[in-house]
């Protein structure tokens, strides 16, 4: 999912981080003001963001029987909103390729936009358009999983086609060249994503709900028609059975 | 701690100023994108890998190991462009005949830029990038944001992996359905234990003045002249002798 460093041409490279820049900056401010007004946001912030880093570290099986890692901007979208997973996503693009050689820096304003920018937005919008279609939230939460894992390799597709057009049929040959390479795999793929955050998202609604409460994810009020248990001694339990 | 990021702490060059490091490692990845693919790629490569494996002190093994995975990416983001889609015979996928020139040249290209970038890796803890980050004019907020990510992120990874294990003795592994059951949970630990920490560093911070501005001791290191002239002319040098062995070549 990663572009590798130094794959892109320079001209593509600036224009990718340009196109992702107002949506960083965008971040920046809402994460700014979040830590102005809330200071201990900060912990809150950075704790999401060692999150989202470990998400995308974790294996999960393919259908082809080899493992891949989740892109988890569905999760981070739906938990965080997408403004601060701009911020949270570059954050953790930059540690991916100092730390571990995944993607780049000269690649770093393409990986944004495709995984900290379009993914998390397109899954976050499935999301609310589910929720607001009155289904449960666990269809919703599959949706914008699977939405957002998919539409992540979209936008890599047309970042490379863009890059290497096919020498026979231009762009909408490369489009389906690399579309077809990655809708092979990222397909299943996705739909594990989405089955996983729906396990997931199961597994914190009956352990955190204080803090999925406290995220904006379930409304106060609502909580225990969303699936929670509500009462302490129910949350400690969980939290033990998750350990 | 990972492998990259526990090498740069031993590196010969961690109390190098980062931006001197900056400099040279993102200096050749810069010249391996843009200078021609052929000569440029292979001898920014070369020079890259004398200064990693010379003066930098990089073990060859620990190199290898870390760059084998951005190389797999480079080979395997280099064989589409062995095809075409459509062609003369009418087929709707054929062999490329340009295909081969076309990937090895992406492969140098893409592996010379990975050497630059690890060259700043391998030499650079990110724990000395971060906090100077707000002399680059990102708001300190965000600094601070990154750097709680950074420091959390080793903690949770080994969580993680114990977590992992635990399960692994509960025979958490043993069928499909109990690796998804086992997945799902790790992933709901990671959360819970990331808030959980982040409570508790709250709690703590609260209790020794904490006004929303985390402190960090920056060690006080000065940029070398000699260091960044020497730099220079390594990127004049490789730039100039491949655009005098593309002349000959041409």
């Amino acid at each position: 999912m990663h572009i590798a460093e130094g794959y892109l041409p320079p001209l593509h490279a600036v224009a990718w981080t340009a196109a992702s820049a107002p949506f960083v900056v965008h971040g920046v401010r809402v994460l700014t003001r979040e830590v102005r007004e809330h200071p201990e946001s900060t912990l809150l912030l950075g704790a999401s963001g060692a999150f989202t880093f470990v998400l995308s570290a974790l294996k999960i099986p393919s259908v082809t029987g080899s493992c891949s890692h989740p892109t988890g901007t569905g999760l981070g979208a739906i938990l965080f909103r997408p403004p601060v997973m701009a911020v949270l996503g570059t954050i953790t693009l930059l540690f991916q390729a100092l730390l571990l050689a995944h993607g780049g820096l000269t690649t770093l304003g393409a990986n944004v936009f495709s995984m900290a920018v379009v993914g998390p937005w397109v899954g976050y919008g499935l999301y609310r358009l589910v929720r607001r279609l009155g289904l449960p939230l666990m269809v919703a939460v599959f949706a914008g999983a699977f939405a957002a894992d998919l539409s992540t390799y979209c936008v890599t597709s047309v970042q490379l086609a863009l890059a290497f057009p096919d020498p026979g049929s231009g762009v909408p040959g490369a489009l389906a060249k690399f579309g077809g390479i990655f809708a092979v795999t990222q397909i299943p793929l996705a739909v594990s994503e989405g089955l996983l955050t729906v396990l997931v998202m199961r597994l914190l609604s009956q352990s955190s709900a204080g803090e999925l409460i406290r995220l904006g994810v379930f409304a106060r009020g609502n909580a225990r028609q969303d699936g929670q248990q509500g009462d302490e001694q129910g949350q400690d339990r969980q939290r033990k059975r998750v350990a | 701690m990972l492998p990259i990021d526990a090498a740069a702490h031993s590196s010969r060059w961690r109390h190098r100023h980062p931006l001197e490091k900056a400099v040279l490692g993102l200096g050749l990845t810069v010249l391996a994108i843009t200078l021609p693919a052929w000569p440029g790629a292979p001898l920014v490569a070369a020079a890259t890998l004398a200064v990693l494996l010379g003066p930098a002190g990089v073990p060859v093994r620990r190199l290898w190991r870390a760059f084998r995975l951005p190389l797999g990416f480079c080979v395997t983001g280099a064989v589409p462009l062995l095809f075409r889609v459509g062609g003369p015979g009418g087929g709707l996928v054929a062999l490329d005949p340009a295909g081969p020139a076309h990937a090895t040249q992406l492969l140098l290209r893409t592996s010379a830029a990975s050497l630059g970038l690890l060259l700043f890796a391998f030499t650079t803890p990110v724990s000395d990038v971060v906090p100077r980050l707000v002399r680059a004019g990102v708001p300190p907020a965000v600094v601070d944001v990154a750097l709680v990510t950074y420091r959390m992120s080793f903690l949770l990874l080994d969580s993680v992996s114990r977590v992992g294990q635990a399960q692994a003795a509960r025979l958490g592994h043993n069928s499909r359905a109990a690796r998804w059951r086992s997945l799902a949970g790790l992933g709901a630990t990671a959360f819970v234990r990331a808030f959980d920490r982040a409570g508790r560093l709250q709690t703590g911070l609260a209790g020794r003045g904490y006004d929303g501005t985390l402190r960090v001791l920056v060690p006080a290191t000065r940029v070398s002249g000699r260091f960044l002239t020497a730099t220079a002319a390594l990127l004049a040098g490789v730039t100039a002798l491949t655009l005098v062995l593309e002349g000959l070549v041409t």
